[in-house]
């Protein structure tokens, strides 16, 4: 018994400290090693922060480089796809411009009703001046635990964490980190994802939770209620980060007939986002 | 000439496992593979390299390239930096324990020796992610990754047969 315990701590040892022709280093100094740096990372003193920003810019932009020729792959297929249902996508598209004309005027008459009521409950702020910075998405890997993508704007153009991110009007995610010369993106359906949001027509307030799959689903919404397919969600603005208002998606039905959320981005084929911020306010 | 060629050949076909391992971690191609339509059978192909190479021929993947990687994936996919360096370690050490212990190696029992190593690495892995990080991680993926990772092990185990013949072919 205490024969094959030793031969066990003697393999172990061996393992933990052999080093060959071609191995430099032994595993013990590369697991303490790893250890180390865990610590300095959780520990995040200021120097390593900057040491550790200046890493994520190094090798956020070789591996935007990198995947050069995976991206030219995943755009020549989109290219091509788009190409052949040119004739189908127009059709739908006329369908869609009709509805929306007959939906433009009574949009007109509750734009001016709103800023009328905002403006008697004297919250309409016409001092905030709002800020948009388009940034470019150079890095978007798949990861099972973490959806987000890197975009090339950080701090140097005034990036703060939080700030949310849009496609066209349509919410995409929020800022989580941000470097020089890059930044982190959120993703609305990471597992991480919460955001305080409002349902059309009701005013019922609850909270879009990223699940890690494509649709995320609604948290805290009142007892007993039943939310209507083809609800369209918005930003509540409740969290002081998000402006009220701002789209993300509608209500819709998965494969298990389960109510979840259709975002109306799909965050794979994003390139360009802008990132929304208000001059003189610290997101911080 | 052709024996320069030779050696560029040989010395060339030795660094493919390595840089598959750094074009895995750096680009966008998902370690996980789980892009690829059927997201459930998501598998970790850095976790066969690694353990793959460092029983079979530990000169063609070094214990430093493995670290390395590491560091660069844990950066891109915004984990706290050392967390994938220190679960490959355990791995690594994993597969060195198994090369010394086992006197006549088989493919059927490298492949249920993968099993401790695979749980104990992500293990590794998803402590330090939920102690030291404010990420939140399915553990019901993590163990469908693991399981799909020991499941699919044989399928690149007899590619990588064939390669590490190629290099062994080299060398004589």
């Amino acid at each position: 018994m205490s024969d094959s315990r030793d031969d066990f701590i003697i393999a172990i040892r061996s393992a933990l400290l052999q080093k060959g022709a071609k191995q430099k280093f032994s595993i013990f100094f590369l697991i303490s090693l790893s250890l180390a740096i865990i610590t300095l990372d959780i520990i995040s003193f200021p120097a390593t922060i900057f040491v550790r920003s200046l890493i994520n810019d190094a090798i956020y932009r070789t591996s935007a480089y990198a995947s050069t020729p995976i991206k030219m792959y995943s755009y020549s297929h989109e290219k091509i796809r788009n190409h052949l249902s040119v004739y189908s996508d127009n059709e739908k598209l006329l369908k869609e411009l009709d509805t929306y004309k007959s939906k433009k005027f009574n949009i007109e008459y509750l734009e001016t009703e709103n800023k009328f009521l905002k403006q008697r409950i004297d919250i309409y702020n016409s001092n905030i001046e709002e800020t948009s910075v388009l940034a470019k998405v150079i890095l978007d890997k798949e990861s099972p635990f973490l959806k987000s993508f890197i975009v090339n704007k950080g701090s140097k153009d005034n990036i703060r964490k939080g700030m949310p991110v849009l496609n066209d009007f349509y919410l995409v995610g929020k800022v989580i980190e941000v470097n020089y010369f890059s930044s982190r993106v959120l993703l609305l359906n990471d597992l991480n994802s919460k955001i305080p949001i409002t349902l059309q027509n009701d005013n019922v307030q609850a909270i879009l939770s990223g699940t890690g799959s494509k649709n995320p689903s609604l948290d805290y919404l009142p007892e007993n209620y039943e939310s209507d397919v083809g609800t369209t969600i918005f930003t509540s603005g409740k969290d002081g980060l998000f402006k009220a208002g701002i789209p993300i998606g509608k209500i819709s039905l998965d494969k298990n007939n389960k109510k979840s959320v259709s975002l109306f981005v799909d965050s794979d084929q994003l390139l360009i986002v802008n990132i929304i911020g208000n001059v003189g306010e610290n997101i911080d | 000439m052709a024996i320069n060629y030779l050696k560029i050949k040989g010395q060339f076909l030795q660094l493919g496992p390595v840089i598959l391992f750094y074009v895995i971690a750096i680009t966008e191609l998902s370690s996980n593979f789980e892009n690829f339509y059927l997201n459930f059978f998501s598998f970790n192909l850095h976790m066969m390299i690694i353990y793959f190479w460092i029983i079979k021929n530990s000169d063609v993947l070094g214990i430093g390239h493995i670290f390395f990687a590491g560091i660069i994936n844990d950066v891109v996919i915004s984990h706290p930096l050392g967390t994938s360096s220190l679960s490959y370690l355990v791995l690594a050490l994993c597969a060195t324990y198994i090369k010394n212990a086992t006197l006549r190696p088989r493919m059927v029992t490298d492949w249920f020796a993968f099993v401790p190593a695979i749980l104990l690495s992500n293990s590794v892995f998803f402590i330090v992610t939920i102690k030291f990080s404010e990420l939140s991680i399915s553990y019901v993926e993590l163990i469908q990754n693991s399981f799909f990772t020991f499941l699919f092990f044989p399928i690149f185990y007899q590619f990588f047969i064939y390669y590490n013949k190629l290099i062994d072919n080299r060398d004589l």
